[in-house]
């Protein structure tokens, strides 16, 4: 929980900084620490929404199994 | 253009490593007496046991993704760190990320996605996902570094997120939401479009598209407000659902990047141009005549437009790179090779008076146009008025250039009564005094035997077949 609080906190200080800070960039330096720190924000959220949309997939197919019992039933019954 | 030229030309080499091969400590590629291997340094032996009986390798090479290859009993360049030689299947032509068009890019970094969830799914993952791990063969994406796959290790980050928003992402956007010219600058950014480059860049209302926000704009001030920080990355770890949610989120920012190749003065060449459907059959027949005359194995289209004469070519089965300036006509000539499931074209955008250079960590990384030479056979066609009279470029170096990178020569020589070169000359001073069909053989003479000339029906052009002079 505790690594899970310094990633949202993380995520807000980035989208902060986002908003406010404008200037030149230090190519020179390393840009990995950033991208690995920005990774685990980015992917907590995106592994979310990953879930949501497996979650979404497995109800649609759920009704559409469902819904394709009953038309194949009703067509059955003629 | 070959990782086999060598055996091509019919030199004889002993081995020797791949000057672009030194930055994995997993091995390296090395030429022995013309043929290409990669040796597996023992440092690396548990992955690629690994990537070999788990499946993986299997899986991607049914899928077509990664290069097969095969084991062999070779002595390497430096045997001490040797675990083991393979032989990777040959890829006839090789090209860079700033030569392709944007859906190539696309297309190969969707690949190189694929690969990676295909890899997730067998407990690996890529450690290395450069641009220059993919070549095209036979018309599709094909990842080349066999020893680009690591175990995969419960709560690890993608160590090469950066490396695929850089290479792939970030010119994809550019190229998408900007300019499509913008992939240029993987000719100067060799590691991959700078992030923070990239965001400054990218117009505003990229900034309301959540992927491009999130792996491009955000990313880039991540790295800014991190740099020169130190992190303790032991205490981070990131979920195995976390990381498949990535490579999802990167999949889908690349499948929602579109580009409509339309516009662009070449692309619509062949519905704007001086040939008479008469003129242009016959220019066609020639072009296949000549084609079977010099039995080419690999062709190079200069100035191909959407590949009309480079179809002709690989319709006989010779491997034919269709270069042109104008990524409108690549993308065009591209997205015709895949619908048709055409295996021997390969387009790429190309300025051919300012040619890939030999780039990179002492200029060897990168091969340049010359160094991925000779082919068999150059088709020049509705070319040289270009060169020549758009570009101020004398004849006689346009003859030696072409003499430098090809043995057989078809070319079409455009006269100044012809309605193309007046239109060029419309807006220019009429400085071209030498340019004269007597001139054009003449200078040509010197570095190539004429075998034969025809002029073609209903028009004011000549096609010539040239052998280039023994020296």
């Amino acid at each position: 929980m505790k690594s899970l609080g310094h990633l949202i906190t993380l995520g807000i200080l980035v989208t902060f900084l986002y908003f406010v800070s404008v200037g030149e960039a230090y190519a020179y330096l390393d840009p990995g620490t950033g991208s690995y720190m920005f990774q685990l924000a980015i992917a907590l959220l995106a592994g979310g929404f990953f879930a949501i949309k497996l979650y979404w997939r497995r109800i649609k197919a759920f009704f559409g199994s469902v819904l394709s019992k009953r038309k194949n039933g009703g067509k059955n019954s003629d | 253009m070959s990782f086999q030229k060598e055996k091509m030309v019919g030199k004889t080499v002993t081995s020797r490593r791949i000057p672009s091969s030194f930055r994995d400590p997993s091995g390296f590629l090395f030429f022995r007496e013309g043929s290409i291997y990669r040796q597996v340094n023992t440092v690396y032996k548990e992955d690629y046991d690994r990537l070999m009986s788990c499946g993986l390798y299997e899986a991607l090479v049914d899928t077509r993704v990664l290069i097969p290859h095969q084991e062999v009993d070779v002595e390497s360049v430096k045997s001490d760190e040797a675990y083991k030689v393979i032989e990777p299947e040959p890829v006839p032509c090789i090209s860079y990320p700033y030569e392709w068009c944007f859906s190539q890019l696309k297309d190969a970094a969707l690949a190189t996605l694929k690969i990676q969830k295909i890899s997730l799914d067998h407990g690996m993952s890529l450690k290395d996902c450069s641009a220059y791990n993919i070549q095209f063969r036979k018309g599709r994406p094909l990842f080349i570094d066999t020893l680009s796959f690591e175990k995969y290790r419960e709560g690890e980050p993608w160590v090469a997120y950066r490396q695929f928003c850089q290479h792939f992402l970030a010119p994809l956007a550019l190229m998408s939401c900007k300019d499509i010219r913008l992939n240029q600058l993987l000719r100067v950014h060799i590691d991959g479009v700078p992030l923070d480059l990239a965001s400054s860049l990218l117009p505003f209302r990229t900034r309301f598209v959540f992927s491009l926000l999130s792996h491009i704009h955000l990313h880039a001030k991540s790295q800014k407000y991190y740099a020169g920080k130190t992190v303790d990355t032991s205490t981070h770890r990131m979920a195995h659902r976390s990381f498949l949610g990535l490579i999802d989120s990167l999949e889908s920012a690349v499948k929602k990047l579109t580009w409509e190749p339309q516009g662009t003065e070449w692309a619509e060449y062949y519905k704007d141009t001086s040939y008479s459907p008469n003129a242009l059959r016959h220019k066609r027949e020639l072009a296949s005549e000549l084609l079977d005359r010099v039995n080419a194995k690999i062709v190079w289209d200069l100035g191909a437009n959407v590949g009309m004469f480079s179809r002709i070519a690989a319709g006989k089965g010779i491997a034919t790179v269709s270069f042109d300036i104008d990524p409108a006509a690549v993308e065009k000539n591209y997205l015709e090779c895949v619908r048709r499931g055409e295996t021997n074209i390969l387009p790429l955008v190309f300025d051919l008076t300012n040619p890939s250079p030999n780039i990179g960590w002492e200029n060897q990384e990168r091969m340049s146009l010359l160094e991925r030479g000779p082919a068999d056979t150059v088709l020049a066609l509705a070319l040289i008025h270009h060169l020549a009279i758009a570009n101020n470029l004398p004849l006689e170096r346009i003859a030696s250039f072409l003499g430098r990178i090809c043995s057989s020569l078809i070319i079409e020589f455009v006269p100044k009564s012809d309605s193309q070169v007046e239109r060029l000359l419309s807006t220019r001073e009429d400085i071209f005094p030498e340019y004269t069909q007597e001139a054009f053989e003449s200078e040509f003479g010197r570095y190539f035997s004429i075998q034969s000339s025809v002029r073609i029906r209903d028009s004011e052009r000549t096609l010539y077949l040239m052998r280039k002079r023994e020296t």
